[in-house]
């Protein structure tokens, strides 16, 4: 088979991916989210209403496709697809294991913040096509987050490039390959020098993926629906989609980063590889499962306790941080 | 808890034909319609520093306006009442008492009075058209309505 | 007319009357827009009555210069069904249901109170059991309506896990309501005279198995959203209503108590079994969300208390009085009030001697709150706005009424 075709398949295996990730998302944020409210959840399309969001698929693809009199056809159109799109783009260089990636990318990590970076765009032009007030409110309330969290997003995660000496994702992860002691797994979330790392990552991801307790741009109570409110049928498909997809990659860079990616400890590294795939999903959903679980509990912060947490704590402490951890790896090796 | 009658006379003395009287409803003060903002000047001064409540009633003649004092320090509560005719125009008094500008907004629409000095008089419950409804004279609708149950 | 009347926010025109209008209040007033001759323009914004978290049909138009609220005006009257018309209509123990749906997640207070105006006039002597089961129901009712209210402050907030549980626990006073009364929310159970049935058997267990776990939920449920510090980050010294605005704006209940007025009209000025049981009444400082929130769920625990002392010394007897078929009370005028779940609740009862009541007026504690919600908006971020209109819980049927 020919590279183009090769390459055309990763794409559309990707695409695939995606898909069957909302898909499944979807059903467990239902699940997770009516445990945690002593309810059930769906229950009733197929086994414990494991089809109910396969079929609401199917009825945002036969709903009307409204598009309201007042509004910017054109931005209005594109828009779900600038959402969609970006977010697509950011499967392109997780490794699912040390074979298993669309490419191998030496400035993944880079790349990843870079699509991801482009969502809120998107977000901010559905919001001013909509001609809604709220959604307008929503739009420029995910530019503004963009713009504070964008940063220490960025920042917090240097001290690990600056140890592995890479931004290569594969390479960040056989970095954590294997244990201490034989014991304790070399995952960098056991490293003491890297929790401040952890959560600084962890709220300026949350952040930046649009999740509670920081979902400025949505917050259904305050803005009925944000940015998505004038969108109907598939388009709105598209926006909720694409924000399960950034839900996973986030949570899938957690796994990365800090949770030694494919690899397992405590086993051959033959093993290892071979569920490398497997062990991979299974350790993002269950970072996911953690982030439905604050979606289930925290209340909202404020949009401006949101920029101030931003521009005066997590941008200082992130580059104090980078000082700190620099000299630490410099001393140590 | 109800004040002496004598104490809210001394309150409101000087004004023309106003009469004080202790009755089932508790201490009630009756002033005619251009002394009522006065007198609940003078009440407010005299520590009734909140009006509970206001409402009208339309009694055949004319329509009989109720406010409702409360002195939180004295714990003590008294009635004003004043009597305006059909039509008429109550002068608004949420310079001292802010809690009367959505009630005034109602009375006046309920019983077709307008208001004077108010801030934003517009009708609070009904849309335009709509019969001023708690008049006698207004007829609820439908038979079903009205049926003896 | 356009001359002399000045545009207000939104719809409103402020026209000049006979009576000088003056500064009109904070609410209404409109700031100039721009900064240092930079043309910016400020946003009006329509909230409601179909956006999800205005508690029902209440509408606001917001001025926002970006997110901070320069401007709000209150807009009411979407569930107006007239219930003062119709119950002058109404037979008086037909009235009670008209109340129900004044306040419908408190409605025995509701009930209570025109019980207590019809019952001043007509000089009936209510039995001890009456009061003692009004009292019960009432503190069961009030209980329902604080979770209620709790559940969907956290919603407003923006957090999701604790309105199920208090529904669970609302649920199960739903069951006990409808075991007493028959109905889960539209009782009618109240009459001038006395209630409509006696205890039915087996209640009281069911009652006493829900006090046992309660006061151990209630602390959780306390834990689960006010020990929470983004909720505190929210909640703690906004929409501050200081003393003199509470008076000035006639609010009455928990919004009153917040800023530090000790007045519960169960205590000022006691009815039903209240006289006889043991209770505090929670207080706040500040007047802030805060105080609010602590003040409803310090209530809560006391309610809890009195059902349990309700329970153990419910006396023996009739439930009701022996009142005719057709109550035709004495002509006269009274008022009766009683301490609601959002506030004092009143009935201005005009009888004229024949079997309908000549003029019914009653007093919902939210029209206060609601109007007090226009002066205390501006300042304030777009994203608490709905986390004061929770904050002051108000009830948008007993507005409208």
């Amino acid at each position: 088979m020919s590279a183009l075709g090769i390459s055309a398949l990763k794409v559309l295996a990707a695409l695939g991916l995606m898909l069957g990730n909302g898909v499944v998302m979807i059903y467990m944020l239902r699940k997770v989210l009516g445990h945690l409210h002593i309810r059930l959840g769906p229950m009733h399309v197929g086994w414990k209403g494991t089809l109910q969001t396969v079929m609401d698929v199917l009825k945002l693809l036969t709903k009307e496709d409204i598009t309201p009199r007042a509004v910017d056809r054109w931005l209005f159109r594109i828009a779900p697809a600038v959402v969609f799109i970006p977010s697509l783009m950011a499967y392109a260089a997780l490794p699912f294991s040390d074979t298993w990636r669309v490419t191998n990318l030496d400035s993944g990590l880079l790349y990843t913040f870079t699509a991801l970076s482009l969502v809120p765009l998107g977000i901010l032009m559905a919001g001013w096509a909509s001609s809604n007030k709220w959604s307008l409110l929503g739009g420029m309330r995910a530019a503004a987050q963009q713009i504070a969290y964008e940063v220490p997003l960025l920042l917090s995660v240097l001290p690990i490039v600056m140890l592995v000496g890479s931004m290569n994702l594969g390479v960040i992860v056989e970095a954590q390959r294997g244990t201490v002691l034989a014991v304790i797994p070399r995952w960098f979330i056991m490293n003491p020098l890297f929790w401040p790392t952890f959560v600084l990552y962890s709220i300026s991801a949350l952040v930046e993926t649009n999740q509670t307790p920081f979902d400025m741009s949505e917050a259904e109570s305050e803005l009925v629906g944000g940015f998505a409110t004038e969108y109907s049928a598939m388009k709105f498909g598209l926006l909720f989609l694409s924000e399960f997809s950034n839900q996973f990659i986030v949570a899938a860079l957690t796994v990365t980063l800090f949770f030694g990616g494919w690899t397992l400890p405590w086993v051959p590294e033959a093993v290892s590889n071979t569920f490398g795939p497997l062990t991979f999903m299974l350790k993002t959903y269950l970072v996911i499962a953690v982030m439905m679980w604050i979606r289930g509990t925290f209340p909202r912060v404020r949009i401006d306790q949101l920029m101030q947490l931003g521009w005066q704590r997590l941008i200082p402490i992130s580059l104090a941080w980078i000082v700190i951890s620099g000299v630490v790896i410099k001393v140590w090796s | 808890m109800r004040p002496a009658p004598a104490d809210i006379e001394r309150a409101i003395v000087g004004l023309i034909d106003a009469r004080v009287t202790e009755e089932p409803l508790g201490v009630v003060a009756r002033v005619s319609l251009a002394d009522v903002v006065e007198a609940l000047e003078a009440l407010k001064v005299a520590g009734y520093e909140s009006l509970v409540d206001f409402d009208g009633t339309d009694t055949g003649e004319l329509i009989e306006l109720t406010y409702r004092l409360r002195s939180y320090a004295l714990d003590l509560e008294v009635y004003v009442k004043a009597p305006v005719s059909y039509g008429g125009t109550i002068a608004s008094i949420w310079h001292e008492y802010p809690s009367a500008l959505m009630p005034e907004r109602e009375t006046a629409e309920l019983f077709g009075l307008h208001l004077a000095g108010h801030p934003n008089p517009k009708r609070l419950l009904t849309t335009d058209g709509v019969a001023p409804l708690l008049r006698k004279d207004v007829l609820i609708r439908t038979v079903e309505e009205v049926r003896d149950r | 007319m356009s001359d002399q009347c000045e545009e207000t926010l939104g719809v409103g025109l402020l026209c000049e009357g006979q009576h000088d209008p003056g500064t009109p209040p904070a609410g209404l007033r409109r700031a100039p827009s721009g900064v240092d001759g930079l043309s910016t323009e400020h946003l009006i914004i329509n909230m409601g009555p179909q956006h999800p978290s205005t508690h029902g049909v209440l509408r606001m138009i917001i001025e926002v210069d970006g997110e901070e609220v320069i401007a709000s005006e209150v807009s009411v009257g979407y569930l107006h069904r007239g219930i003062e018309k119709l119950a002058e209509h109404r037979r008086y123990d037909a009235v009670g249901t008209l109340m129900d749906r004044g306040d419908y997640v408190s409605g025995i207070m509701g009930e209570l109170a025109f019980a207590l105006a019809a019952e001043q006039l007509m000089e009936v002597d209510v039995p001890r059991k009456a009061h003692w089961l009004r009292s019960l129901t009432s503190e069961l009712n009030r209980l329902a309506s604080h979770l209620v209210w709790y559940g969907t402050f956290g919603l407003d907030t923006g957090a999701m896990g604790q309105f199920l549980y208090a529904m669970r626990e609302r649920e199960a006073l739903c069951d006990i309501l409808e075991a007493i009364t028959g109905q889960r929310m539209m009782f009618n159970y109240v009459r001038p005279g006395g209630v409509v049935a006696d205890l039915p058997v087996g209640v009281e267990e069911k009652i006493r198995a829900f006090l046992a776990t309660f006061p151990t939920y209630l602390g959780e449920y306390d834990q689960l959203l006010g020990g929470n510090e983004i909720f505190q980050a929210r909640v703690k010294g906004i929409g501050v209503i200081d003393r003199d605005m509470a008076l000035a704006f006639g609010l009455t209940g928990a919004n009153l108590r917040a800023a530090g007025v000790d007045f519960d009209v169960r205590k000022a000025r006691p009815y039903a079994a209240y006289p006889e049981l043991d209770f505090e009444v929670p207080l706040g400082t500040v007047g802030d969300a805060w105080d609010r929130y602590t003040v409803r769920m310090g209530e809560m625990a006391q309610s809890a208390r009195m059902i349990g002392q309700l329970i153990d010394g419910m006396p023996e007897g009739d439930h009701i009085a022996k009142v005719s078929k057709i109550i035709r009370p004495a002509a006269g005028e009274v008022y009766a009030s009683v301490e609601s779940s959002r506030g004092e609740t009143g009935v201005h009862l005009v009888s004229d001697g024949t079997e309908h009541p000549y003029r019914m007026h009653y007093r919902g504690p939210s029209l206060y709150a609601v109007q007090a919600l226009e002066e205390l908006l501006p300042g304030h971020l777009l994203g608490d706005v709905v986390m004061l209109i929770g904050s002051t819980d108000v009830m948008l049927g007993e507005i409208d009424r």
